[in-house]
């Protein structure tokens, strides 16, 4: 079922935007969660929104799910990788660590070749290939410079791009 | 002398078409159909037996046609480029064409080049109202959002459950945000109450066009299927030129070669309703005016027949139609 957002729904939404630095991408686009079990923030133009009254299997794109916080879904990081303005919570890894985050391994701390040192612990990051392209979702085990320190996995991978190819069979 | 079965015709068995179907595998009716619509069927027959052209088609919602020619050339991809522009020939793929990065990251799509052509052939643009029938898996759908650079609003129709998550899988990965898709048969499109501005009405068929991807469809199909492929498309087409607004376009697809299924389904369809026409497009051969003693609208030459070993698609038949 297709739902407007409640003004508490928006305000956290708009708090994510926000912070993932695509507040002004998404200014006057419209938004609508999805429930199914879940609450799944949708991108929803509003050319679909008369359809959308016929309960539709799928409307526009899911850009994230809204549980405590706004935890943004694949195609959700790469809208915003590619139209928000970087923000610290990014993360970029090396060519060697983008194939093995898209087979939902995790990031080892030699692997990050940028973040920033105001990251906190168990923060929600995208992870970026050197392209700049959103490859993963990952969550940070430590804050600040010691996301670098030597031999540890220091982000855990909570969703990646291979997901496409392995869900979809 | 021609026998019917139902509406699908069959015609004698020649010395031909019996030493065809023995030597390759296909039941001999379907043969002596070939012999009557399908030109220079012995490179036909031989293409069939090689492997397809895979071709893929660059998501221009994400990167360019060039960006992506040189990154997987730099994996050692040999591509080529096609007639339609998205769309690239792979001519060679040191990895499987759908576990690259780029795949996963939705900078293509493995799409032939025929399901391009069906979707140029609609002519689709910006801020378009636009209906897709039998959607899924989502190829045509994601080719149409990046035409529309992701904006107006695409309906996708789609029955299936399983095929509605796959193809929301692509849309997903593609960046598609402009559709929606419901979980509806393209007989009840009417129940939408709107009109829309291109239809595309790739209609599930007997897909004979795809033997070299699936030789199970040397024998896997009978006259009977094209008969209920045909009744069915006939109702389809019908649907769909319905849902057209005037000046709009509809096109109608199948992986088919089977007139039956193709120039017999969009005669009949410009027989009843008058106010249709069938206007040229680029690619492929001139759909058929004539099958087996029957002769259809002077203008099915406009229609399009696209062969494996003449084009390098799968078999396709495409037409397109002006509503005004």
């Amino acid at each position: 079922m297709y739902r407007k957002l409640t003004r508490e729904e928006t305000t956290l939404i708009n708090r994510a935007l926000d912070r993932w630095g695509a507040f002004e991408f998404f200014k006057g686009r419209s938004l609508m969660i999805q429930e199914n079990g879940k609450k799944l923030v949708c991108l929803v133009p509003g050319e679909l929104e008369s359809v959308v009254q016929m309960q539709p299997y799928l409307a526009g794109l899911a850009i994230g799910e809204l549980k405590k916080q706004f935890v943004p879904s694949m195609a959700g990081a790469d809208l915003f990788a590619r139209s928000g303005k970087r923000s610290e919570f990014y993360i970029t890894v090396n060519e060697n660590a983008e194939k093995l985050v898209l087979y939902g391994r995790d990031v080892m701390s030699e692997s990050i070749v940028d973040a920033s040192d105001r990251l906190g612990e168990n923060e929600l990051v995208i992870i970026l290939n050197s392209r700049l392209e959103a490859i993963g979702i990952g969550r940070t085990r430590f804050a600040g410079r010691s996301i670098f320190q030597k031999g540890r996995v220091t982000v855990t991978t909570v969703a990646d791009a291979g997901y496409y190819l392995r869900e979809e069979g | 002398m021609l026998a019917l079965l139902a509406l699908t015709l069959i015609f004698p068995e020649s010395e031909k078409s019996v030493s065809l179907a023995t030597k390759y595998g296909y039941d001999r009716w379907l043969v002596g159909r070939f012999l009557e619509y399908v030109p220079g069927v012995l490179d036909f027959i031989d293409k069939m037996e090689k492997s397809p052209t895979q071709y893929i088609r660059v998501n221009t919602l994400k990167t360019s046609r060039e960006e992506l020619e040189g990154r997987l050339r730099s994996k050692g991809f040999e591509l080529k480029r096609t007639a339609i522009p998205e769309a690239l020939a792979v001519e060679k793929a040191p990895m499987a064409t759908g576990a690259t990065n780029e795949y996963l990251l939705g900078h293509y799509y493995i799409q032939d080049l025929s399901s391009c052509m069906a979707v140029d052939a609609l002519d689709v643009s910006e801020n378009q109202a636009a209906l897709e029938v039998a959607a899924a898996p989502g190829g045509k759908t994601t080719f149409m959002a990046q035409r529309m650079n992701n904006t107006g609003s695409i309906i996708a129709l789609e029955t299936s459950e399983r095929r509605a998550r796959s193809m929301s899988f692509n849309l997903a990965r593609c960046g598609v945000y402009n559709t929606c898709i419901l979980k509806m048969d393209g007989l009840q499109a009417e129940k939408l109450q709107m009109k829309f501005d291109r239809v595309l009405l790739d209609a599930p068929c007997s897909c004979e066009g795809v033997i070299a991807k699936d030789a199970t469809r040397k024998t896997s199909h009978t006259p009977e299927d094209v008969d209920y492929c045909s009744g069915r498309q006939d109702k389809l087409i019908e649907v769909a030129a319905r849902m057209v607004k005037p000046g709009g376009i509809l096109v109608y697809s199948t992986c088919s070669f089977a007139p039956e299924e193709n120039e017999m389904v969009v005669d009949r369809l410009l027989q009843k309703s008058g106010n249709i026409a069938v206007e040229p497009t680029k690619y492929g051969s001139s759909g058929l005016t004539s099958f087996g003693g029957m002769t259809f609208d002077g203008q099915l030459k406009n229609a399009r027949r696209l062969y494996p070993h003449m084009h390098d698609t799968t078999g396709f038949f495409i037409a397109r139609l002006r509503v005004s």
